[in-house]
């Protein structure tokens, strides 16, 4: 029966997901949004252009020795370099084992729109990505030719001060007139009741063109649409106030535009002559129009990440904490130096935001699982959940695309752990303790590392030391390198025993990258030991090189990624001398990680 | 030598140039992906050993990594190398056009045959370290999508290569690691097998009497017609015995993984004659086998043929990654013209991702590249250099297109009168018989690789012909790398479009180029200061005003800026560096009303803006990082100070000299007058001048 219901969800899955592209995606926007105003939940995946997460030589990765801060310097270079090529949004909404869903997959391109060179002037692509993009069929060419074009938040605001389009103002009453502005509104008042007058009369004499054009020379008349207006010089925000007074009294037909100059200072006030009331609404519902499109040619993607803000429902997410410094970066603003500033800038945005991974920690079975078809078909195999999706049919849905069905694959097995922990997305009975709400897991991102190297070759047996997860304060770490790139942890660590009387204290030794290994010792002490015996210029060996956890954070903070973790630790190092002799006391703090275990990021602890 | 060969007279119309469209032509261009590279591949070799040169074009993913990075005339010679050498280690190829002409003299034309390369950087070694990423500008990949560019055909079919800087390390990994598990082959390792689980425990143990029985079952029946015993534990752990390198063996079916490391370690330790081997074969899956050793120096053999083959298929493996190289190989190897347009970047694509990493400085790049095309024509330097081909072009614009349209008229029109001699006869030759039917054949268009390398190769013959060189029925092939006329031509490039220089590949010397316009006075290097990190409201000229305001009103002679937040100013004489970097220093330091109200108040507005002499800019062009704004890159390349005074400049300063400075900053109250010299009154004036920097309105009454 399930496995039925299975094959029937992986047909479904393939024409069920509506690919939107630049051409229909005015239709689709309209369409998404009411379905997310009836969901409960709006699931999100991506699909990037490449990533460190998951270039699995190098130590850019995400590592269990990072803390949460370094893991998100890591998010953070990803973000900023790569691009996003689709952005699936699934609003749904779950009663009982029924989920009623309707997933979108958007293809985006940065194109620039507007000759800005905005959203991006260039991009990174890794080939694995592109790659396996195009084993599963995946259409660069309709992406590229065809992909929806964006701008973030931040962008917006700087494409409509260097691209300014006249827009209604509102009227700041209450100002005593000075002599000054009393000169200014008198000059201007006449100029425009003068103007307004010659319109109305010129309504009933048929003008040659050449009276058209004096006209247009000495009463600055021109055409708004088919509407006569004319502009009024401006020089301070004062005076836009003045004219826009004065237009007021003046008469009910005259409708105020200001036109902003480059740089957003207002440069002029257009006033528009309208006919009747019935012509003003029309005005005035033409301007708002007109602004909507300007709006979203614009925002172009943007507008669904906005949607999907507006909703304020939970946004359902696997990897969190990666995919949100995407969305931060391309649909909000450029992404903070902090980890904390970051969570605090997201939160305005989406206040509800739930890690599936850290959901999948509730199911204890489910922690080993490492990415989501693993997790779902453990979940199949061993827990009975039936769900039974509902996807309303969508008009010209193309069936030999099957994209973004990774955003239904976050879905069921939302919904499907939604349904095992019995879980209720209000707050409405208190008095059940057992059932617990949405809100205790939301806000908690999971960074989901990839292990060490497991050494190619398999040599070793010996992977898995601690299967408990242990608790190791960054003070206990230390790096160390300078063996060369040829040798193996285990060799390493028995060299290392018979060098210095530290090490035969039991530690922990791997490998980072091929030249630079991390040493997590137990008990505390014998890394700051190490370090000052490094420090006191006694040699342990002549070629290798110490480093504590403060250099590592160092190296992730100023961006160092280019080299080997061994050069750019010496780099650090190097200009941490330069900076100690400048200020010799900077606070050092340290945090904990758990090694060998799940890092997590409590939002509401920041 | 396959035929029929289809010969196609030229009647193609193109559109006017600069036509937004692009036109199909009717010039038949191969195009060449990975399911045709063989095939092509050994075609085009012929085609190449028998031609009289080759045009080359390439498309890329991008041309510049920031906007601050485009090639200005405020580079100097090595920062423009360095711009250079970032866009090539940047971005990636999509295209290589490549098409090679002969001059047939018993037609009295010459025959083309235009190749469209689909490249595409994939990774085809599962080398761990080197992670293949490269960078897309936005505005180049619109560029090609609006000239019908193939993403689908680029990525998913693209040929693939590798350097041979990358197949030599790749190969030198090889070796050396053969080496590795040659001495490491029979350690006496201390072996340690887990005690994990009890299901580990149980698992190891029947292994080990499994493995026992059938080496006994082997040594008892030495002719190797082992019997198949039954079985009375268990069916699933039957083994046939199968021969592996004229030894009985086991194929090992059925196992996961960890099973089989299990497997490994107790015959390691327990049954020594058997060695467990992993056999890594290209044409099947990989096979895990237990073989038979009959003794040490057996286990041993046998070890080194399992890695002799292991090192075969390697190698294999590493020979067919060289994928699209192989062209470029043979191109440098026929020693043949490469005729390119503009092609600098090209030239310096082609041999930074199929030959190596790009040297340092210029003059080292023009050795490298010459050691590889020891012969290059430029076609735009080419038609810019000879006089009568300037008088036919009419000054229009030195773009490939345009060259095309007005000295190939018959080419690139459909009129086909053959009353004139004048040009030169170009015809495109097709094979019909190509194995993939139709679809290896598209009509050239403009900005296609292979159909701009055509166009180029037109161009070089008419401009040949222009030059007095006589193409004839019936006359002999002409050696055009040792034709007198062309002589003068040959490896000279320009460095960038707006440099005002060429440089001379087979010398490395780079020199002015004669006639050049330059759009600024003069430029000199040491005259010139670096300002960035200023307010992006700051223009050009309130700039210079400001700067002039203190050092005099003919101080500044040019004011450029990179972008909105950093610029160079060239001064009128060198010591004016200093000064204002000094001033700078000082003026920040005291942080006093005079200095805000000073005149460069203004450009020190924001508290960001840093300073420094020319060498940093180039400092700051050779970092990898690649920030959009300039300043951005400044603070990521880890510049942390604010101004960067020279001090060896400082301290050769004379006295005098060191003095004057006191005086600008009134320390001094001595009025001598000089034009740049500012007395407190004029520091008083200036002040009035840059009232409005207070945000206050004065009214004049």
């Amino acid at each position: 029966m399930e496995a039925t219901i299975a094959a029937a969800q992986r047909q479904g899955y393939t024409s069920a997901v509506k690919q939107v592209m630049k051409t229909n995606f005015t239709s689709a926007l309209e369409e998404i949004k009411a379905h997310i105003n009836q969901s409960d939940f709006i699931a999100v995946s991506s699909q990037k252009t490449g990533d460190f997460f998951s270039s699995s030589s190098s130590w850019r990765r995400v590592l269990p020795i990072d803390t949460p801060e370094v893991a998100y310097l890591k998010s953070k270079v990803s973000a900023d370099n790569f691009q996003l090529f689709q952005f699936a949004v699934c609003p749904f909404s779950i009663q009982g084992s029924k989920v009623l869903a309707s997933p979108y997959n958007f293809h985006l391109f940065p194109r620039d729109e507007l000759g800005l060179g905005m959203p991006s002037y260039s991009f990174s692509c890794q080939t694995s990505f592109l790659t396996s993009m195009a084993q599963e069929g995946f259409d660069f060419n309709a992406c590229i030719y065809d992909g929806i074009s964006y701008l973030s938040r931040v962008q917006e605001s700087k494409a409509k001060e260097r691209n300014p389009v006249p827009r209604m103002h509102p009227i700041s009453s209450s100002f005593n007139p000075s002599v000054a502005d009393s000169l200014f509104m008198g000059r201007i008042k006449s100029r425009i009741e003068h103007w307004r007058s010659a319109c109305k009369n010129k309504d009933s004499v048929a003008d040659g063109s050449l009276v058209k054009s004096l006209r247009k020379l000495i009463l600055g008349d021109e055409l708004y649409g088919s509407r006569p207006c004319m502009n009024i010089e401006v020089c301070s925000d004062r005076q836009v106030q003045l004219t826009l007074e004065i237009v007021n009294k003046i008469g009910d037909d005259l409708v105020p535009l200001v036109v902003p100059e480059k740089c957003g200072a207002p440069k002029a006030v257009r006033v528009v002559l309208t006919s009747s009331d019935e012509d003003k609404i029309l005005l005035m519902s033409d301007i708002e129009n007109v602004e909507d499109e300007q709006n979203l040619k614009v925002r172009g993607f943007r507008e669904v990440i906005d949607l999907v803000s507006r909703s304020q429902k939970p946004i359902i997410a696997y990897n969190c904490l990666h995919d949100f410094t995407f969305i931060h970066s391309k649909f909000l603003a450029p992404l903070p130096p902090s980890l904390s500033e970051f969570m605090c800038s997201l939160r305005l945005v989406f206040p509800n935001i739930l890690d599936v991974n850290h959901l999948c920690k509730e199911v204890g079975p489910l922690r080993k699982a490492k990415n989501l078809p693993a997790t779902l078909s453990y979940l199949k195999r061993q827990f009975f959940v039936p769900i039974e999706f509902e996807i309303p049919h969508q008009a010209d849905v193309k069936t030999e695309k099957d994209h973004g069905h990774n955003v239904l694959r976050i879905t069921t097995l939302f919904s499907k752990l939604y349904n095992l922990l019995k879980l209720s997305s209000e707050r409405q009975e208190p008095y059940e303790e057992q059932h617990r709400s949405i809100e205790d897991y939301t806000n908690i991102f999971h960074p989901t590392y990839t292990s060490f190297q497991e050494s190619g070759d398999n040599e070793n047996v010996i992977l898995s030391m601690n299967k408990n997860r242990r608790k190791v304060s960054t003070d206990n770490i230390v790096f160390l390198w300078g063996f060369g790139d040829r040798i193996s942890a285990s060799e390493l660590k028995s060299h290392l025993k018979g060098i210095h009387p530290v090490f035969s204290e039991d530690f922990d030794l791997r490998l980072v990258d091929k030249a630079c290994s991390v040493i997590v010792f137990w008990s505390s002490g014998a890394a700051q030991a190490l370090l000052k015996v490094m420090e006191s210029g006694e040699m342990i060996s002549i070629d290798l090189k110490l480093a504590g956890y403060e250099a590592y954070k160092k190296v992730c903070k100023s961006g160092l990624w280019e080299a080997g973790l061994a050069n750019s630790l010496e780099a650090a190092l190097a200009e941490t001398e330069l900076e100690c002799d400048l200020s010799a006391s900077s606070a050092k703090d340290s945090s904990d990680i758990y090694w060998n275990s799940e890092l997590m990021i409590d939002l509401d602890n920041l | 030598m396959r035929k029929p060969w289809l010969f196609q007279t030229l009647t193609l119309t193109l559109a006017r140039p600069f036509s937004s469209s692009a036109p199909s032509t009717n010039v038949a261009v191969k195009k060449v992906t990975k399911s045709n590279f063989e095939s092509s591949l050994s075609d085009l070799r012929a085609r190449i050993k028998e031609c009289d040169f080759v045009a080359v074009d390439l498309e890329m993913t991008g041309v510049t990594s920031a906007p601050w990075r485009e090639s200005f005339e405020f580079d100097r010679s090595d920062v423009r190398y360095l711009k250079v050498k970032d866009s090539v280690e940047k971005f990636a190829i999509v295209q290589v056009g490549v098409c090679p002409f002969r001059w047939d003299s018993a037609k009295g034309s010459f025959v083309s045959h235009p190749h469209n390369f689909y490249v595409f950087p994939r990774k085809e070694l599962q080398s761990k370290d080197s992670a293949y990423e490269f960078l897309c500008q936005t505005t180049s990949m619109n560029f090609l999508a609006r000239h019908q560019f193939d993403f689908n055909a680029w990525i998913h079919e693209g040929i693939s290569y590798l350097s041979r800087a990358q197949e030599a390390e790749a190969l030198q990994k090889l070796s050396s690691s053969y080496e590795d598990r040659l001495s490491n082959s029979n350690p006496e390792e201390w072996v340690e097998i887990p005690t994990g689980s009890t299901s580990d425990l149980l698992f190891t143990e029947r292994m080990k009497i499994r493995f026992q029985e059938w080496r006994d079952g082997i040594i008892r029946h030495p002719n190797g017609v082992c019997p198949l015993e039954e079985n009375p534990d268990s069916k699933k752990l039957q083994f046939q015995t199968i021969f592996f390198k004229m030894r009985p063996a086991v194929q090992l079916n059925g196992f996961n993984s960890h099973q089989l490391k299990l497997i490994k370690l107790v015959l390691r330790k327990h049954v020594k004659d058997l060695v467990y081997v992993r056999t890594d074969d290209e044409n099947s899956s990989p096979q895990n086998i237990v073989v038979y050793a009959d003794s040490e120096q057996d286990k041993f053999s046998l070890m080194k043929e399992v890695k002799d083959d292991h090192q075969k298929s390697s190698e294999a493996k590493i020979e067919s990654s060289v994928g699209f190289r192989h062209v470029i190989d043979i191109l440098s190897s026929e020693k043949k013209l490469i005729i390119g347009h503009n092609c600098l970047l090209d030239i310096a694509h082609i041999c930074c991702k199929f030959v190596g990493p790009l040297p340092l400085s210029m003059g080292d790049f023009a050795s490298f590249v010459h050691k590889v095309f020891p012969y290059i024509v430029d076609t735009k330097h080419l038609i810019s250099a000879s006089n009568a081909i300037q008088y036919l072009m009419k000054k229009s614009s030195k773009s490939l297109s345009s060259a095309f349209s007005l000295l190939c008229p018959k080419i690139s029109s459909a009129s086909q009168s053959s009353a004139s001699n004048s040009y030169v006869k170009v015809e495109v030759e097709t094979n019909e018989t190509c194995e993939t039917g139709l679809s290896c054949w598209n009509s050239g268009a403009k900005h296609e690789a292979g159909y701009d390398a055509f166009m180029t190769g037109c161009v070089f013959a008419q401009a040949c012909s222009l030059l007095g060189i006589k193409f004839e029925t019936n006359s002999p092939t002409i050696d055009f790398t040792r034709n007198e006329k062309l002589q003068h031509h040959i490896n000279l490039l320009y460095p960038s479009w707006n440099s005002g220089t060429v440089i001379n590949l087979s010398t490395g010397v780079e020199a002015p180029e004669l006639g050049y316009k330059r759009k600024y006075p003069t430029i000199v290097f040491s005259n010139i200061v670096l300002v960035w990190g200023f307010l992006s409201k700051l223009a050009p000229k309130d700039l210079k005003d400001c700067i002039s305001k203190v050092f005099g009103a003919d101080s500044v002679t040019s004011v450029f800026f990179l972008d909105s937040t950093a610029a160079l100013v060239q001064f009128s004489k060198e010591e004016f560096v200093n000064d204002f970097l000094i001033l700078k220093d000082t003026l920040e330091k005291n942080d006093d009303a005079i200095a805000v109200l000073h005149p460069l108040a203004k450009l020190l507005e924001g508290g960001n803006t840093r300073a420094a002499g020319y060498e940093t800019y180039k400092e700051i062009c050779g970092a990898s990082a690649s920030k959009v704004l300039f300043a951005d890159q400044a603070e990521a390349i880890g510049i942390r100070w604010k101004t960067k005074i020279d001090r060896v400049n400082e301290e050769a300063k004379d006295v005098d000299e060191y003095s004057d400075v006191k005086q600008r900053n009134e320390r001094k109250t001595d009025k001598e007058k000089s034009n740049h010299q500012i007395s407190y009154d004029d520091v008083l004036s200036s002040l009035r001048a840059s009232k409005p920097l207070c945000g206050k309105h004065v009214k004049n009454t």
